[in-house]
């Protein structure tokens, strides 16, 4: 059988290599180990990161190519037209085992205490190409362990094989700068400087890049082994940037977060608040079942925890109350809050059931600003959904609208008030006394805030992470968060219980999933036309807006 | 006849460093003819008919070096010299900046003309106090009498020679660390390709040269790149070289012959032979302590590039180490590991353990813990080592190594098996 | 508050003017720093960062490579011994022990009163003078004992 001869290239930008005398044709300027991936062949490596600059130091990329003396390292050499590769001879296998020798000589023997066993490529490799046992018997080289680099970050500088991806990160992508290269040979230790620890707002992204278990993160160390983890697909909810991202679970619970590769959105980077947003589920109080309080004026609203309901029971007395308000005051004094923190199928029933089927006149959205957009990922828009609320309603963030109806709510024009994944009371906007002067304040939120300590009727409403739902990001571009969790006691997504609700005062929509109200809406707002959760995807799509 | 210096002919006269000295005996004649009759591409095609290759360790043909320059010149040019020396055994860079710095500088503006670059840089080692000074001193001269600076001798052409000192690292030698250093970093050497000819300093085409091969582009201003390759072994190993010889002679020294002198004539003539009567040869390093050892039984070689390649070493920095029979060959392993442990840049995982795990292995055989298999092992993990690094810092471990133990294997496994020295050699420690 | 002297500030920004990229003044900086101040404690590299524009951990790593950068004083006499092969074959070994006797210090230690620092060294590249040593900016070559002892004695 003759030699296979390497492929004519389909395009001008286009060249033509043999890998292991298979046929492969990548755009120029590809590298030799990006074009074996175009083929799912792993040429191995450590200190390569797609999204980092090649650094050619770890030597483990190293293949033979026909025509050079020398092992090429594969992540740096550039395929050429006719380029014939072989990653799979005895002097590239050889090498390998060599690498992963000189790796381990100095490595310690942690794998039953490191959080990377599982995803490390030490353990992968050695499996694949090292020895299996080890010459060396002398005494390793000695480094500090669980040193903490910063608030999130900690090292180990004996599992650390010097790859530098860290340093990288922070000088190419963070820009912060904070790490370091110290001292040389086998006693290179990277770090930071004396008073200047790691502390800029990606910090955990350096754990996502280390190869090894050098870098962990401090909330996830010890937590979990990662063969038990459940990845999840979803999008992060802590900003308007709308990153994608996994949420590992393990016994109905997300144990960490880590950046999905989206590289219209995030690339391969999350930030800080957001991989830890997660912990919020465990650190705010919840409730389970709908809290119903007696009848207005019957006492303070803050005395004493009011009994638990049935879902049933909370939704017919939320209905009552406002029922109650409309016929004393008219429509006009009834008003809502309705939070950008919600999805888009929230904030559709919010619309069909507060606004057209209750005939509430006035919803409004509060802005949540904070900061400045930064150089990278991370926008002063906190929520992750204005964008959705523009375009399915109530309307885009309006500080002035809210501060209306909080007014009237102060001057006792409104008094009812429906408060949907808003904590006004925690955040000082209304007072205790305007409260108390409320006939009815209705909340549906998650978690037990003090607006929902002070409602006559609270709900509670699936979490992060545990309802399925659409955010539009700042870009526009459409996304789905998943449900990776079932939470505990009666707990709907925000959406059925607008549904529930509206139901008691005659919307006939029903709407059995998430994903209906979601084609509902493909259906009727032009810029969502042609999507469903289907056609969302892993990775979202860019909606039609100018 | 006696052999008439060239590169060393001014040293050994007074004030041989001063510019005076060096204008009387001749010197700038030759910047002199080339600024007025050639133009920079027909001087580089002079130095690629002169047969000049690199004498700083490569031995890489300085011309064609000069010809990967790209022809485009919308990025600034620029010359480094490499006056690094540290290659253990070597000292003749340090002889020539001290003693004739004028020879050297001469060549560097020579050199900076023919590639046309305005800019060029004088990398020297930080612990060379008095060379630096004296450098610094001959660059003053050279300004002030029109050798240097803006439109040099009439001619329009400018240069600018900075001068810049290292910190204390020899991987600072490797050409591409030295970039690096120059550029204010830590010396890590860069991947090639790019070659610095096309990515250099600053991202530009930069030519890197030794001191002495710059003084020899002076010697081919002179008198011609046809005389010059008629000296050495021509075709391929031409013009005069420096020799150093240290280690167990006599006259430990720098030396000046043709290139290709025999090596025993070097050693038993120039240098005087060896300090101790009653301890014959027993090894020499013939280029710098990178280079494979040869047995006393290989030293009938020419010092030249091709002849000691094809005896299984190279010429290096011709820096020639002699070791006689009261030389411990696993001691002096170890001395030269424990260099190479202490050099390591640390950037790629080959040298940096590699180096550690070769001192650690001679160390337990140096006190009598040798065990079977760590001759066997030494040799194949120079070999895991070796063509697998970014740099030549991996063979330059490598092959002492791998040739000190097999060359030596009796002696090795000997210290293994009995736990001590056969040699019982102290002296020397 | 500049931690070096006014002139040595002046001096730095006339080594960023003269290269053609600023960064190239930070080893030249750090020079001049040792200089000035005997070593390069951490308020120095953090302004010499700031003069450069790189990171305080950028200089701290550039200071840790090279070995003639002192984060920490060393002695007023810098006694550095070449104990690499070509010294080596040459009885280096017995310098560094005399001198260590000598000074009462061992290899890498400061004398109490701060007069003597002593260290081994690779190679100075003068390999003809072997064993030798270079003191602070010095050398000296063709080492014995007696010799070893003349030039302490000239120091003392």
């Amino acid at each position: 059988m003759p030699d296979p001869t390497p492929p004519a290239p389909n395009a001008p930008d286009q060249v033509g290599i043999l890998i292991d005398g298979r046929p492969v044709v990548v755009t120029k300027g590809a590298t030799v180990l990006q074009a074996a991936e175009t083929i799912g062949l792993e040429i191995p490596h450590y200190c390569y990161h797609p999204g980092l600059s090649i650094a050619g130091n770890c030597r483990m990329c190293l293949v033979e190519i026909e025509k050079m003396p020398k092992l090429q390292i594969g992540c740096a050499t550039v395929a050429s037209q006719g380029m014939v590769v072989q990653s799979t001879t005895e002097r590239v296998r050889r090498t390998r085992e060599g690498i992963m020798e000189f790796l381990l000589i100095n490595h310690p023997l942690d794998c039953p205490i490191c959080d990377q066993a599982g995803e490390c490529r030490l353990q992968q490799y050695e499996a694949a190409y090292g020895a299996g046992f080890s010459r060396f018997t002398e005494e390793k080289v000695h480094f500090p362990k669980r040193v903490a680099l910063g608030r999130h970050v900690v090292f180990d500088a004996e599992r650390c094989i010097k790859c530098t991806c860290c340093i990288r990160f922070c000088d190419e992508v963070s820009g912060s700068h904070e790490l370091g290269l110290f001292q040389r040979g086998d006693h290179s230790i990277i770090g930071t400087f004396p008073g200047r620890p790691l502390d800029d707002a990606y910090s955990g992204c350096t754990v996502d890049v280390c190869p090894v278990g050098a870098l962990t993160l401090k909330e996830f160390r010890f937590k979990a082994r990662v063969w038990f983890l459940k990845d999840v697909p979803s999008v992060c909810g802590g900003c308007a940037r709308g990153c994608s991202v996994n949420l590992a679970t393990y016994r109905n619970a997300i144990h960490r977060i880590t950046p999905r590769v989206n590289m219209d959105v995030n690339r391969h980077w999350i930030c800080d608040a957001g991989r830890l947003s997660h912990r919020a589920l465990d650190e705010r109080p919840r409730f389970e079942s709908p809290r119903v309080r007696p009848a207005p004026g019957a006492g303070p609203a803050g005395g004493g925890p009011p009994p638990d309901v049935a879902h049933d029971r909370g939704i017919d007395a939320a209905a009552d109350l406002l029922r109650a308000v409309k016929e004393r005051a008219g429509a006009g004094g009834l008003a809502a809050l309705v939070s950008a923190r919600l999805t888009v199928e929230d904030l559709r029933l919010a619309v069909r059931a507060l606004a057209e089927t209750i005939g509430i006149p006035r919803l409004a959205v509060p802005p949540h600003e904070e900061g400045e957009d930064d150089h990278l990922l991370i926008r002063k828009d906190r929520t992750p959904n204005v964008r959705g609320a523009a375009l399915v309603g109530p309307g885009a963030p309006h500080a002035g609208r809210v501060r209306e109806i909080l007014d009237d709510v102060t001057a006792g024009r409104v008094k009812g008030l429906v408060v949907v994944g808003e904590d006004p009371v925690g955040e000082g906007l209304l007072a205790a006394e305007a409260v108390r002067s409320l006939q009815a304040l209705v909340v549906i939120d998650w978690w037990r805030s003090p607006t929902v300590e002070a409602a006559h009727v609270a709900i509670p409403s699936c979490g992060y992470g545990e309802f399925e739902g659409v955010f539009v990001s700042f870009e526009g571009r459409a996304q789905r968060a998943r449900a990776a969790l079932k939470p505990r006691g009666h707990v709907d997504p925000v959406w059925r219980i607008l549904q529930d609700l509206g139901h008691r005062f005659g919307l006939a929509a029903t709407y059995p999933s998430a994903s209906a109200v979601f084609d509902e809406v493909a259906a009727s707002v032009p810029a969502f036309a042609g999507l469903s959760y289907r056609a969302l995807g892993s990775l979202g799509a860019a909606l039609k807006v100018t | 006849m006696a052999y008439e210096p060239l590169l060393l002919r001014n040293v050994g006269k007074p004030g041989s460093e001063t510019i005076d000295v060096y204008l009387a005996s001749g010197g700038y004649q030759g910047l002199r003819r080339v600024v007025k009759e050639f133009a920079p591409e027909k001087f580089v095609e002079e130095v690629k008919a002169a047969g000049l290759r690199g004498r700083g360790g490569a031995g890489f043909p300085t011309g064609m070096k000069w010809g990967f320059l790209p022809k485009t010149k919308d990025r600034p040019r620029y010359l480094c010299v490499n006056a690094d020396e540290s290659e253990p055994g070597t000292f003749k860079d340090r002889l020539l900046i001290e003693k004739d710095p004028h020879l050297v500088l001469e060549g560097i503006i020579l050199s900076a003309f023919a590639i046309e670059c305005h800019t060029a840089f004088f990398y020297i080692r930080g612990e060379f106090h008095t060379g630096y000074r004296t450098f610094a001193k001959a660059i003053e001269e050279a300004r002030a009498k029109g050798f240097l600076g803006k439109n040099i001798l009439g001619s329009g052409y400018d240069l600018d020679l900075i001068l810049y000192r290292g910190a204390g690292a020899y991987i600072c030698g490797e050409e591409t660390a030295l970039l690096e250093s120059l550029e204010g970093k830590r010396g890590l050497p860069r991947i090639k390709p790019p070659f610095p000819a096309v990515v250099g300093l600053y991202g530009c085409p930069t030519i890197i040269n030794n001191v002495e091969t710059l003084a020899n582009v002076t010697l081919i201003a002179e008198r011609g790149a046809s005389w010059y390759a008629g000296l050495g072994r021509p075709p391929k190993n031409t013009g005069p070289k420096l020799y150093c010889v240290s280690g167990h002679v006599k006259r430990p020294g720098v030396y000046e012959a043709p290139l290709g002198i025999p090596l025993m004539e070097l050693i038993q003539e120039r240098a005087g032979g060896l300090v101790h009567p009653d301890r014959p040869l027993k090894a020499v390093v013939p280029g710098g302590s990178s280079m494979r050892v040869l047995p006393a039984t290989k030293c009938d070689v020419l010092m030249d590039f091709d002849s000691l390649i094809a005896a299984g070493s190279m010429l290096g920095s011709a820096g020639v180490i002699v070791m006689d029979s009261g030389t411990c060959m696993v001691w002096a392993l170890l001395s030269l590991a424990r260099f190479y442990a202490h050099e390591s840049c640390g950037q790629c995982t080959p040298c940096r353990e590699g180096t550690g795990w070769f001192v650690k292995v001679l160390e337990r055989i140096e006190r009598g813990e040798g065990r079977p298999g760590d001759v066997d092992l030494l040799i194949d993990v120079a070999s895991r080592v070796e063509g697998n690094t970014i740099c030549p810092f991996g063979e330059a471990i490598a092959w002492p190594v791998d040739s000190y133990a097999r060359v030596f294997r009796e002696e090795f496994e000997d210290h293994v098996a009995h736990g001590t020295c056969p040699i019982g050699a102290t002296a020397a420690r | 508050m500049i931690p070096v002297h006014p002139e040595t500030d002046r001096r730095i920004d006339e080594l960023k003017a003269g290269f053609p990229h600023a960064g190239s003044a930070l080893l030249p900086a750090l020079y001049l720093i040792q200089e000035e101040k005997g070593s390069i404690p951490e308020e120095a590299m953090v302004y010499v960062a700031e003069k450069i524009g790189v990171s305080p951990a950028f200089v701290a790593g550039v200071v840790s490579f090279y070995t003639l950068f002192h984060p920490r004083p060393v002695g007023r006499h810098h006694i550095q011994v070449c104990r690499t092969l070509p010294c080596a074959l040459r009885g280096c070994g017995e310098i560094l022990a005399h001198l260590s006797k000598r000074l009462g210090i061992k290899e890498g230690e400061t004398t109490p009163d701060g007069r003597f620092s002593l260290v081994a060294v690779e190679c100075l590249g003068a390999c003809d003078t072997a064993p030798m040593m270079q003191i602070n900016d010095q050398e000296h070559g063709h080492l014995d004992r007696a010799k070893v002892d003349a030039i302490l004695e000239s120091l003392r």
